[in-house]
């Protein structure tokens, strides 16, 4: 354990504390707001406790409609979008840091474009290819398109990057298969990215609503968030539904979050470099 | 030593083949319309729709509200992306200290804002700026400052759109400025240390240098991001007021899937395209990244 | 358990197919999609060989929806359509046409309001039958208007004008009415346009945003921002209501029971009244239409539940369960409507309504007058200008 002066840990203490209430805040207002009655949403100076709690927008959402089928709609999707795209696209990270070929460069650049057209765009031309392919309305319509992902590759190439060529090169001097190295080298090192990757992919087709939406041709392929926000009422105006909404959609994803946290704080075991 | 044909088909071929079907063929096809007249009447029966060459740029390049567009957009590129940076890398730089308490609480912290919903969180948003009965202008009243009508007035409505998509990004690339001082082994710090090398030292000739890779990849993506800046101000101000926030991407969606024109809109994020790109190429080179 | 269940989907289905059910696909929004069920029952006891599926949309993402819908031919049977959707997907050439239905049917046109009406007319055709009806009034609260001395609503444009510097002197902070003033608010300031006795178009299809009446309209919309009597930024409507911050609103019927459950300490201090009047006292009349797709394949079935749902017995029925205004003037003679004082003022408005020109450049057209009436908002231009602006606008839009 390093020393470390009193002062130098008040002062960073002091902005960590001040940077993470500023992400706070927002999130703290949703759940007092989500946890009111009417008459008390609207009272200035702000109430961040209420004083009589209710949980009555939670059973105004739950009583009108059975959670556990889009619920378990959402685990599916999102859980196979985030393995198969981890597994894709750390794949595909690994080429392009570390094979040398013809291309490479402009192929990557291709993968990179593909991030700068605004995602509007290509709506209806996948939703035609999925009514082509007869995908509509299936989960692997809703999952396919979500698994690639530039994004993934671009950071898992990045990652990779970093990794010493030294240690692939002995292990191929050892005669060492490149799968073999992907699974048994490259993979392990990259924890720290890909606990991130997991995270964010996961997240993000957790919340993903509107391509469910659309996709969806009946109610039971709905997702989460896509039959909370029928629930959520028709008018922006009623803001204690909105926000126990949110709070619905968001639970499961912070306890997922917590869960993952343990592979955080652990970093990267050296031993493969320092040995 | 080049790769074997046989290895580079296995490991990227399943990604190209992915992202071939459901980004750039999709991409092709909706690119292509650009050079079309497509609008309303040409959604059901394509064949209404004419092929106008050139005629949709050369109508976008007088378009007064595109050129606004283009503007805002840069302007919250020239400001968010410094900032977020700045933040966010001294975020994880003192999350990753060894000494550093409740590790857990403040990444929590910081990951609430990427996982909470938007639709709800622009409902807060609005009331934190709100000119009276705001928190914001509640607390700067505290220090004797009178805060601005933050969304009404056209000066300050780009600044609060600014500082929500700040506030959305800092957590998240904190978390991957994280992932990449993680993978610097702890034993160069130690040698410097032995050397007598202070923590600023350390963090100027250790960490950024070792962290290049990550900053690359994090400013590369908010180049692309911020550029196609829509959904805060898509909630939050519409555009408005006088369309001070009016950004490429909102006026894309307001022309393509307000208006139906698919065909202009399609011209726009070509030029979107491009403007991206030609920064992207930029910044790779400037980060010396082959 | 579930073996059980499979068995007797199984059995479900078999018994379903000998009886050869049909099925009508039916896609709703909002409260409608929550509560349509109970009507959708009745219809299939009335109907035992025909099950209705509804299929729920948000709000939020039902113009996406529908589009991608119609691009991919992936549509329901019947829709539930806001009106001033009615256009731009129309002109898309996805809606039946309904002469034909109604020549054979009771339903007729006079059975509806005629701004309702409207907004299912296009191009000399009827592509929808109204639903249920929005209409704006002026939301006011009597106890702030009486503590400056006035027992009444503001009933024409200088009596809420001189009202509106009245309430705005009540101190710091203090305004009088909330009107939109950024975003897209055609239909917000179209009424004033009206009641003024303005136009866009006239009956040649010449613009006339720049004659007097319209140009009076943009400086008396205008004039509330620059004299502060109505809020700029951020506000919250029913906040600034109940606080009494902002004691005047124009809105629709939706917000009645909103004020009721959200801001219950207001209860019995505000009520409704009709549009202010300089010429007319013309609103806003939105509202939503059921229309049939083209690609159905159970067109009579469809319009069997659209004559069901027009009967005025029905539209009681559903105003009982969201309190959503019928469409059919029959239906307000019921005592349950005739008698309610709030609910009687939307009936007396409804009889003066318009609807905005129901073509597909509308939505093109309501961005144009709002960044146009906002730029005299913020004293860019003179409503002169903003008019003369406007006018190119709508020439380069319609071109």
């Amino acid at each position: 354990m390093r020393k470390t002066s009193v002062f130098n840990q008040i002062v960073v203490h002091t902005i960590l504390l001040i940077s993470s209430a500023c992400m706070i805040v927002p999130f703290v207002w949703m759940v007092s707001t989500s946890l009111k009655y009417p008459d008390e949403i609207f009272v200035f100076p702000p109430r961040w406790i209420p004083r009589n709690p209710t949980l009555e927008n939670y059973t105004e959402l739950f009583k009108s409609m059975n959670f556990g089928r889009p619920f378990l709609n959402t685990i599916i999707v999102a859980g196979c979008i985030t393995f198969f795209s981890i597994l894709i696209s750390s794949m595909a990270g690994y080429a392009f840091a570390k094979f040398r070929f013809k291309g490479r460069n402009r192929l990557f650049f291709m993968v990179l474009a593909t991030l700068m057209v605004p995602g509007q765009m290509t709506l209806i031309p996948v939703f035609l290819l999925m009514r082509y392919l007869g995908l509509l309305n299936t989960y692997t319509g809703l999952i396919a398109p979500g698994i690639a992902s530039s994004f993934n590759i671009f950071f898992m190439r990045q990652f990779i990057y970093t990794i010493p060529n030294d240690l692939i090169e002995a292990a191929r001097i050892d005669g060492a298969k490149e799968g073999y190295i992907f699974f048994k080298i490259i993979l392990p090192l990259s924890k720290p990215a890909i606990t991130t990757i997991a995270i964010f992919t996961f997240t993000g087709s957790w919340n993903s609503f509107l391509w469910p939406l659309i996709i969806a041709q009946d109610e039971r392929m709905y997702t989460l968030p896509v039959a909370v926000s029928v629930l959520a009422g028709q008018y922006v105006e009623n803001i204690a539904i909105q926000m126990a909404g949110s709070c619905v959609v968001i639970t499961p994803i912070l306890v997922f979050f917590l869960f993952a946290q343990r592979h955080f704080i652990k970093g990267i075991s050296l031993t493969g470099l320092k040995g | 030593m080049k790769t074997n044909w046989f290895w580079i088909l296995v490991f990227i071929g399943p990604a190209l083949a992915l992202l071939l079907i459901f980004l750039i063929i999709p991409i092709f096809a909706s690119l292509f319309l650009c050079l079309t007249d497509f609008n309303v009447r040409a959604m059901v029966n394509w064949s209404n729709a004419k092929f106008v060459g050139f005629r949709n740029f050369i109508e976008l390049f007088q378009d007064e509200l595109f050129w606004k567009a283009v503007l805002n957009t840069f302007y919250c590129l020239a400001v968010a992306m410094p900032v977020t940076v700045c933040l966010a890398l001294m975020n994880s730089v003192l999350l990753n200290r060894e000494q550093t308490k409740l590790k857990t609480f403040f990444k929590t912290a910081f990951f609430l804002p990427f996982i909470t919903n938007t639709v709800a969180i622009a409902v807060v948003w609005a009331w934190i700026l709100n000119p009276h009965y705001g928190v914001l202008n509640w607390l700067l009243g505290i220090f004797g400052i009178e805060g601005p009508n933050w969304l009404g007035d056209p000066k300050w409505a780009m600044p609060s759109i600014i500082m929500l998509v700040v506030w959305k990004a800092v957590g998240y690339n904190t978390i991957l400025f994280l992932a990449g001082l993680q993978n610097i082994p702890d034993f160069l710090y130690e040698a410097a240390e032995l050397d007598g090398a202070s923590s600023w030292q350390k963090f100027w000739y250790i960490t950024l240098p070792l962290l290049k890779p990550t900053t690359v990849f994090v400013t590369t993506m908010m180049i692309i991001g911020y550029l196609q800046l829509f959904e805060e101000p898509y909630m939050l101000t519409q555009g408005g007021p006088l369309n001070a926030t009016l950004s490429i991407v909102l006026y894309l969606y307001r022309q393509g899937f307000k208006f139906f024109n698919l065909g202009y809109a399609s011209s726009i994020a070509v030029v979107l395209f491009l403007m991206i790109a030609s920064l992207t190429i930029l910044r790779l080179k400037l980060g010396g990244q082959d | 358990m579930r073996r059980i269940s499979i068995v007797i989907t199984l059995i479900l289905m078999i018994a379903t197919l000998s009886l050869s059910v049909k099925t009508l696909r039916i896609w709703a929004m909002g409260e409608e999609a929550k509560n349509l069920h109970i009507m959708a029952e009745k219809f299939m006891k009335e109907n035992p060989d025909v099950e209705v599926k509804i299929q729920a949309i948000p709000w939020s993402a039902a113009y996406d929806k529908i589009l991608t819908g119609i691009a991919g031919m992936q549509l329901p049977d019947l829709i539930q359509m806001g009106t001033t959707w009615m256009a731009p997907f129309g002109a898309m050439g996805v809606f039946e046409e309904l002469t034909p239905y109604i020549k054979k049917s009771f339903i007729n046109k006079d059975m509806f309001f005629e701004g309702s009406w409207q907004t299912v007319t296009m191009d000399g055709g009827i592509y929808g039958i109204p639903w249920y009806v929005d209409v704006r009034v002026m939301y006011y609260r009597k106890d702030i208007l009486e503590s400056i001395g006035y027992d009444h609503a503001p009933q024409t444009w200088n009596e809420l004008y001189e009202v509106a510097k009245k309430l705005a002197k009540r101190g710091e902070k203090m305004y009088a009415l909330s009107l939109l003033y950024t975003g897209v608010f055609g239909n917000e300031f179209m009424p004033f346009a009206w009641q003024a006795g303005g136009r866009i178009f006239d009956e040649n299809g010449n613009i006339r945003v720049t004659d007097p009446e319209f140009v009076e309209a943009i400086r008396y919309y205008a004039r509330f921002f620059w004299e502060k009597l109505a809020p700029v930024g951020g506000a919250n409507v029913l906040q600034d209501f109940a606080a009494g911050v902002v004691p005047i609103f124009f809105s629709g019927p939706w917000m009645v029971s909103l004020i009721e459950k959200q801001t219950p300490q207001i209860a019995g201090k505000w009520s409704v009244a009709l549009m202010p009047k300089n010429k007319k006292r013309t609103s806003f009349v939105g509202g939503c239409n059921w229309v049939i797709f083209n690609t159905s394949k159970h067109k009579e079935l469809a319009w069997k539940f659209i004559e069901f749902m027009t009967k005025p017995e029905n539209q009681l029925e559903w105003y009982k369960i969201v309190a959503a205004l019928p469409a059919v003037k029959k239906a307000w003679e019921y005592p349950e409507l005739a008698n309610n004082p709030i609910i009687k003022v939307f009936g007396e408005q409804l009889k003066d309504a318009k609807s905005p020109p129901n073509i597909p450049a509308w939505e093109e057209i309501a961005n144009a007058i709002s960044r146009r009436v906002e730029e005299a908002i913020y004293r860019k231009r003179t409503p002169e200008k903003a008019a003369e602006m406007l006018k190119k606008d709508i020439e380069k839009i319609m071109r």
